[in-house]
């Protein structure tokens, strides 16, 4: 069997990643096992597996209310921040460690694991305090340190070249791709391990969201990148592995390209195809 | 193969079905059109000999038609897995069809070279050669249309027989041209036209491949190469 390559989902979701440092297969940094999810009385999760594995892209695709924004905001426990929200089974391990065990650090979790979201968001402030914010709250003020932060992480994100020159007018003056990349650029400048990425260009027009995409490919050298997208050729153009979702379970996940040529289950080729309903 | 349910989308599900009703419609005025270039050879009917040539360029039509829809598929829907298969087998076998009308046209063009001389019953040993040949094609657009991977699968094998066929005859057309030296030209253009049929055979075999990578994604083409790559 080529080790390297992701073993395919038979019937019910298993764990389908080889184990860390399995013959060079990729290594797992996030490993979710027979994961149970609820909002109140609505169970949203239903004994998820899966290994994510390092530096490349996971797209999560799926129908609306699938879950897979769900799990993503499990990722890193943005998920505590609704009342109603509980875990009725399983966990979510990153680098071996249980996310939801009670010595982990919130705080610092979510340090590691940033978020780009939906809708861009930058502070209302200056580009350059939007990318030294999370920085000065971890206590960080020496000004050459925070410069370079800012140039590494503009550079990283594709923006330096359009804002090097106005570094100090506000975040919200940019354009709407430009945003999006200010906040890319803001979440990779506390130097996480994992990015999540929840519907990163659905408000962008084809030229931005050809720039995040393009972003997303160099990223993937240095972070792990999972990605919530409901458009089946961005999954298809950006990602690695690709996992399907509906009605909160994990139908399928594979290489991105077994996937979208030829996938294992009949529900993921009736939802890719556009033949659900 | 599962039957895949319609389509969302009916702008889609109308484009597809208009491709391959396109490869249908191909396919069929190919069968035809080389019935018509052997019935002219064996028959010694010129007509239809010039029928079969002058019908290829109804065939060379659909084929751009063919590749103009399957661009447009891929541009306005960009279908992914078995849909995209679908258009991309299309396309491909839309190309193998082509040629094989212009294989009819060249035996109607050597059969009315042919004509023009006495009859030789040598002729006759082309027969045997053309009926595998319509079978092969034939069962490759039956498992296309069908999803039949079997039925591909064992077009390949009839493929090989089909050359060593073709190989024999054109051994004995070779010894006939020693025995008969004034009708070197007839035997050359009867050894050519086997050469045809056999032509025939490939691009029926190319089309059994497209089959098995529409129906099972599965791409079986240079088997050899293969095993060479993975040692």
């Amino acid at each position: 069997m080529d080790t390297t390559q992701p073993q395919k989902h038979t019937k019910a979701p298993q764990v389908m990643f080889e184990s860390p440092n399995n013959n060079g297969a990729p290594r797992t940094v996030i490993e979710i096992e027979n994961f149970d999810f609820s909002y109140g009385l609505k169970q949203a999760l239903f004994d998820i597996n899966l290994k994510i594995p390092e530096k490349l892209v996971t797209a999560f695709i799926g129908p609306s209310g699938c879950g897979k924004s769900t799990l993503l905001r499990c990722i890193n426990r943005m998920n505590d921040l609704v009342d109603i929200s509980r875990i009725t089974r399983g966990n979510i391990r990153i680098e071996n460690v249980d996310i939801h065990d009670r010595d982990v650090d919130v705080i610092e979790l979510r340090r590691k694991v940033g978020m780009v979201f939906q809708k861009s968001n930058p502070f209302p402030k200056s580009i350059y305090d939007n990318i030294t914010y999370g920085l000065k709250i971890q206590g960080i003020k020496d000004r050459k340190r925070l410069d370079e932060v800012v140039e590494t992480s503009l550079r990283g994100a594709a923006l330096w070249d359009e804002v090097k020159d106005r570094l100090h007018d506000s975040g919200l003056g940019l354009s709407g791709g430009q945003q999006q990349r200010l906040c890319i650029a803001r979440a990779i400048a506390v130097e996480p391990e994992i990015i999540l990425m929840d519907e990163p260009c659905s408000a962008l027009d084809p030229i931005a969201t050809a720039k995040v995409e393009e972003l997303i490919e160099s990223l993937k050298t240095k972070f792990t990148i999972v990605i919530v997208t409901h458009s089946m050729q961005q999954a298809s153009r950006v990602s690695d592995r690709t996992a399907f979702f509906y009605l909160g379970r994990l139908i399928e996940f594979d290489n991105t390209q077994q996937i979208f040529t030829r996938p294992s289950q009949k529900q993921t080729e009736d939802y890719i195809t556009g033949r659900f309903g | 193969m599962e039957t895949p349910t319609r389509h969302i989308l009916g702008t889609f599900e109308n484009a597809l079905n208009t491709l391959r009703n396109d490869v249908v419609m191909m396919a069929s005025l190919t069968e035809r059109n080389l019935q018509h270039a052997m019935k002219g050879l064996l028959q010694r009917d010129n007509d239809l000999s010039n029928l079969a040539i002058a019908d290829d360029e109804e065939i060379d039509l659909l084929e751009k038609q063919v590749d103009q829809t399957g661009i447009e598929l891929l541009l306005r829907f960009q279908p992914v897995a078995s849909d995209l298969r679908q258009v991309i087998s299309a396309m491909k076998l839309s190309g193998n069809l082509e040629r094989i009308a212009d294989q009819a046209v060249n035996i109607s063009k050597r059969a009315r070279k042919l004509n023009q001389n006495p009859a030789l019953d040598d002729v006759h040993y082309l027969e045997p050669l053309f009926n595998e040949a319509m079978g092969i094609l034939k069962d490759s657009l039956r498992a296309f249309i069908e999803g039949d991977v079997d039925l591909a699968l064992a077009v390949k094998v009839r493929d090989k027989k089909l050359d060593e066929a073709n190989a024999e005859v054109a051994h004995r057309f070779t010894m006939r041209m020693a025995e008969a030296p004034d009708r070197i030209t007839d035997f050359l253009n009867l050894l050519l036209i086997a050469r045809h049929l056999e032509r025939v055979g490939d691009h029926s075999k190319n089309i059994a491949e497209d089959a098995v990578y529409a129906a099972a994604a599965e791409d079986i083409r240079h088997p050899r190469a293969q095993k060479a790559a993975a040692i």
